[in-house]
């Protein structure tokens, strides 16, 4: 039976619970509530960031063993967190310009949010599919917020389909699973050491890995990234980018390390070149810039993946340390995407997310492309910004686990990245403008532009003093 | 072990048979002679008035998904209520907190629903 302490225990989940129920009432009981409501999820998602951190270093097991609070659950779903704070932030100008401001928008947010804490703190593969459910069905919608805009339209169909087939992939891993354990229960699961080596319950995981394996956009099950990020609301392709994937690794990290099967290392290293080959590569023939940036979070998921394939006690390390500055910098540029967007004039596509449109972004606006740099720095992992050290941390696991052949790739392949991320930077700096000056019209008081500098803040500080991560989130370093 | 799935199998392969060689007898041995009124769609002796291809509004799809949504609400009940009166004191108070809860927020979406509007046909 569950007891009331251990609704204490979960208190971040509750309010996050919570206020998105709340949101709904707020939402058809006050007139013009869009404003009071941004202010609520703010406030409910600072509580919550607040509150975790109250719960480190006290490994525990409740709910009838269905949530489990540990330090790696805690950093991801802080992370988790924080990107939803900065989406949120930065969603206000953004759907006041894309001429959808309501407040069901954060309820979905915050709906999300609670699917994805739940996913990462569940014991159970039930909870893990009940959060991922929530979070699904709320990105699907999210994706299709612009509901006048086409390409909207298209995208929220195209990860409808694809995201449903794959949790039909889960959904029978679990089943082979539980055939075989007779329990639901992650702990007792991999209590039994005989059981690891069946061939069904092999099977079994790998399905879940593969259904995993799409949320994070590995190769091969990424095709649906492009496509859906170019489509989705910006700010909500940087949302999915950052916040869907870190809950996706959060959630089957526990598993692939309790699983621990060698076959299974070489999989997930080919995975990871692979990933890193395609993103890359791929990305440097995209004129589209939101396009660019999914190509960039597939290459992402594969350096992620050379920290699962390294299966060490550095990799989650690595792996966490990397999520936190793929947050800021992934989230960062597709904000200020999303801010040089041009306002809802009742198009189809999306205008000024062009590559040439970059041209000559210093001139007209430096700080807005100062900013970007930044962003495309850390991603491109130069010092001293937070990508660096992420990919340091990364490439360090794989180099410990005997793996140094895939470190070395890794680093080969993030050089390709480097061409197309300077790429733009040149264009902001170096080109001429093709747009005329005077139509660009931009304010301060955007909220897109207090997420930008929360972001470049992350961004630089964690770049700067990688130990404030270890130390904020209590790693004990190896 | 796997030869115990050989009578299933053999059931299998005689039910497709069946089903099968059936069907294309009847319509390979009987006489075909169509008429207007035979192929005229079957409305329990009243005149068929138009197709049943017709585009419906989109009203009924919501009051279908509301109505699939609060039914599934008393499914949940029935269980609860039937059990409930065989659990001791402490149990008792638990379980009808529990669903307590379960319906206050499924009272909220009925709550949204209404002040939406989602329910008004015009």
């Amino acid at each position: 039976m569950i007891q009331i302490k251990d609704l204490l225990e979960v208190l971040p989940l509750l309010i996050i619970a919570f206020s998105a129920i709340f949101i709904l009432l707020l939402e058809v009981s006050i007139k013009k509530s869009e404003t009071v409501i941004f202010g609520f999820s703010l406030i409910a998602i600072l509580a919550a960031i607040a509150t975790s951190f109250n719960y480190f270093n006290k490994e525990m097991i409740i709910f009838n063993q269905f949530l489990r609070i540990s330090n790696a659950s805690l950093t991801f779903s802080v992370i988790i967190l924080i990107s939803m704070l900065i989406t949120v932030i930065a969603s206000k100008s953004y759907i006041e310009k894309e001429n959808v401001n309501f407040g069901e928008y954060y309820s979905m947010l915050l709906f999300a949010l609670m699917g994805m804490m739940l996913m990462i703190f569940a014991n159970d593969i039930l909870i893990i599919f009940i959060g991922l459910e929530l979070m699904s069905v709320c990105f699907y919608v999210l994706a299709g917020f612009l509901r006048l805009r086409q390409k909207s339209n298209e995208s929220a169909l195209k990860y409808f389909l694809l995201g449903a087939f794959m949790t039909g992939f889960i959904l029978y891993g679990i089943a082979l699973i539980y055939g075989i354990t007779g329990t639901t229960n992650l702990t007792l699961i991999f209590s039994d050491a005989k059981v690891l080596t069946n061939y069904v319950f092999i099977i079994g995981t790998a399905l879940l890995i593969i259904g995993f394996m799409f949320k994070i956009g590995v190769f091969p099950f990424h095709m649906w990234i492009p496509d859906v990020y170019d489509g989705a609301p910006t700010v909500v392709s940087g949302m999915l980018s950052t916040a869907g994937k870190i809950a996706a690794v959060g959630t089957i990290l526990p598993i692939i390390l309790a699983v621990n099967i060698l076959n299974f290392k070489i999989i997930f290293s080919v995975a990871a070149v692979a990933t890193m080959l395609y993103g890359n590569v791929i990305a440097l023939a995209q004129t589209n810039i939101k396009r660019l940036l999914a190509y960039s979070s597939i290459a992402s998921a594969g350096y992620i993946f050379v920290g699962v394939a390294s299966m060490n006690e550095f990799a989650l390390r690595g792996i966490a340390y990397y999520l936190i500055a793929y947050t800021f910098m992934q989230l960062g540029a597709f904000i200020i995407v999303a801010m040089l967007e041009k306002k809802d004039d009742g198009s189809r596509d999306y205008k000024n997310v062009d590559l040439d449109f970059y041209k000559g972004l210093g001139k007209r606006n430096p700080v807005i492309a100062t900013f970007m740099t930044f962003f495309l720095f850390s991603l491109a992992g130069i010092p001293p910004f937070a990508g660096f050290w992420g990919k340091y941390y990364l490439f360090f696991a794989a180099i410990k686990s005997n793996q140094i052949w895939l470190a070395v790739v890794a680093i080969l392949l993030s050089l390709i990245g480097v061409y197309y991320y300077l790429k733009i930077i040149v264009y902001m700096w170096f080109s001429e403008s093709l747009e005329p000056v005077s139509e660009e019209k931009f304010s301060f008081s955007d909220t897109g532009f207090a997420a930008t500098v929360l972001a470049v803040i992350g961004t630089i500080l964690f770049g700067v003093d990688p130990n404030l991560f270890f130390s904020l989130f209590k790693f004990v370093t190896p | 072990m796997l030869e115990s799935y050989i009578p299933i199998i053999i059931i299998l392969i005689i039910s497709v048979l069946f089903a099968v060689v059936n069907v294309n007898l009847s319509s390979l041995l009987g006489p075909s002679r169509p008429n207007k009124e035979k192929l005229s769609t079957y409305e329990s002796g009243i005149e068929p008035v138009g197709t049943a291809h017709e585009r419906f509004s989109v009203k009924f799809y919501m009051v279908a998904v509301l109505f699939i949504l609060f039914d599934i609400e008393v499914v949940f009940l029935y269980p609860w209520a039937v059990s409930f009166i065989g659990l001791d004191q402490l149990k008792m108070m638990y379980s009808f907190i529990s669903v307590s809860v379960f319906i206050i927020i499924l009272l909220v979406g009925y709550i949204y629903v209404i002040r939406k509007g989602a329910l008004n046909w015009d």
